[in-house]
């Protein structure tokens, strides 16, 4: 019983200050002897080393194994995120890039189809105005070729009346002057 | 003392009305059997080549092969996703290794992890082995003993014996000492005990010198009581606890077939007491261990070593410094 630890207890207390070996009187009691006591520590020693041997070992290998394996995968996952993040960034600046170049060349060509037009609105214009300039100076040439053939056919006429009526062969000069008379009045 | 016909009359009644709670393991029926009290120590059961076995031996024995088994077979096969077996034992050891080292930091819980957990599972263990039906109450009749302490249980409760507590306890010290000392070298090891703590001026220091070298005298004492304090707390709580069951179940007003019944309770509070034992054994060490330490921890951590330091040496001539 309790009771019996604490009267023994009390007891080695009295044994001592009766002069006695109060450790004595308790291994006594309890049947501390050096023989139960070594086999009890060489059982205790033993369970100890087998099991950090074969538990806490392998265990603790294990274990740190995985913590490793775990932070080698979070190492490599976050490499990986970081290349991703990086291949995005890769990826839009090269977008980007694509989209500045596109629209420069838009850019250009507008401006080169602005000038181009610019340059043919010309061209057709000095082209126009040239083949303007041309009709009429061929009008004026026509015009001005009709103008003598009318004028020799006109002096003609009237040298031919002139002499048909007035009976005199006419000489160039004569011709000449009527025509020139004629012309006058005509245009007159 | 009942006579032979009436006690095997009384023990056959008693096992039919608690064979439900045999096979629950709540039962220690024969308990009442063979003991008018149980002794406070751990009783003889053989002598094989002048070596006294006794019985809080062989349940040690038993206990700690049914523990070794059992890592066995879970650490036999281990695969790196556990199962079953491994992932038990794994959450064992993870939960343990956690549990010190929040207490003591992952440095000392490393070098000191298997005294702690093996304290901790064997003494968990044997205290709840105890509760089995069959400890304490299967044994053999020695004709020679006394009338009443004829009886010898072939099991006892492993630390309801001094013996095995304070082996423990005496092989806890000498590991403190060793730890201790490679920890904060033996320079820290008296300055913490006896030297000044907090800063003083010169006059203040002179005056304050014997008043700690009585402060490291009482020091000194209450780490000697320490081993002797944690084996008798163990020792009595565990004999206290199979005392009072034993005690419950021979009550004499109790009829027969309801002798068990006084101590049902009991045998929950008991399961209680085993674990909460096993931890103010290894907590204490643990507490003990990192008291002494802590100066060692604390320098490195200031210094930004936190690190475990694989040359003890050089942890004590920084901690020196």
């Amino acid at each position: 019983m309790p009771l019996d630890n604490i009267l023994v207890l009390a007891a080695a207390a009295a044994t001592e200050a009766e002069g006695g070996n109060v450790a004595s009187e308790i291994f006594k009691q309890f049947k501390i002897y050096p023989i139960t006591f070594a086999c009890q520590l060489v059982n205790f020693l033993i369970v100890c080393a087998v099991l950090k041997k074969f538990a806490y070992g392998p265990v603790r290998g294990m274990l740190d194994a995985r913590k490793k394996r775990i932070a080698d995968g979070e190492a490599k996952l976050a490499e990986i995120e970081k290349q991703i993040a990086e291949s995005e960034q890769r990826t839009q600046e090269a977008v980007q890039e694509a989209n500045e170049r596109a629209k420069r060349l838009i850019d250009e060509a507008k401006e080169s189809a602005v000038v181009l037009g610019e340059k043919k609105t010309q061209e057709a214009s000095a082209e126009a105005k040239g083949i303007i300039a041309k009709a009429e100076e061929a009008a004026r040439g026509e015009k001005e070729k009709m103008h003598s053939d009318l004028k020799r056919e006109f002096g003609r006429l009237v040298a031919n009346t002139t002499a048909q009526v007035t009976g005199k062969v006419l000489n160039d000069d004569d011709q000449q002057r009527i025509n020139e008379e004629a012309m006058a009045e005509v245009e007159s | 003392m009942p006579s032979r016909s009436r006690f095997v009359a009384l023990q056959f009644s008693r096992l039919v009305a608690l064979l439900p709670f045999l096979f629950l393991g709540l039962g220690e029926a024969f308990a009442a059997a063979g003991h008018d009290h149980l002794p406070q120590s751990a009783e003889e059961v053989a002598k094989p080549f002048g070596i006294p076995i006794t019985n809080s031996m062989i349940m040690v024995w038993v206990v700690a092969l049914g523990i070794i088994i059992l890592c066995r077979l879970a650490t036999k096969k281990m695969q790196l996703v556990p199962s079953g077996l491994q992932n038990l034992v794994e959450w064992l050891v993870e939960s343990l290794f956690n549990f010190f080292a929040g207490i003591m930091g992952e440095h000392l819980a490393r070098r000191s992890f298997w005294f702690f957990a093996t304290s901790f599972i064997l003494i968990l263990c044997c205290n709840w082995a105890g509760l089995i039906p069959g400890v304490g109450t299967i044994g053999l009749t020695a004709e020679n003993a006394p009338a009443g302490d004829q009886f010898r249980p072939f099991f006892r409760g492993a630390n309801a014996d001094l013996n095995l507590t304070m082996a423990m306890s005496v092989t806890f010290f000498g590991l403190w000492f060793y730890w201790a000392f490679t920890e904060i070298g033996p320079k820290n090891f008296f300055a913490h005990i006896f030297a000044p703590k907090g800063d003083f001026g010169k006059l203040m220091l002179v005056l304050m010198v014997p008043l700690f070298l009585f402060v490291g005298v009482i020091e000194v004492i209450s780490i000697a009581v320490r081993p002797v304090a944690l084996m008798f707390r163990l020792y009595g709580n565990v004999y206290a606890g199979e005392n009072m069951l034993e005690t419950l179940m021979i009550m004499d007003k109790v009829p027969d077939y309801l002798k068990w019944l006084p101590a049902l309770p009991f045998y929950f509070l008991e399961l209680l007491v085993g674990l909460i034992q096993a931890l103010v054994f290894v907590l204490l060490c643990a507490v003990f261990t990192k008291l002494m330490c802590e100066h060692h921890d604390e320098d490195h951590e200031e210094s930004g070593h936190a690190e475990p330091d694989p040359e003890p040496a050089a942890g004590s001539s920084a901690a020196n410094s």
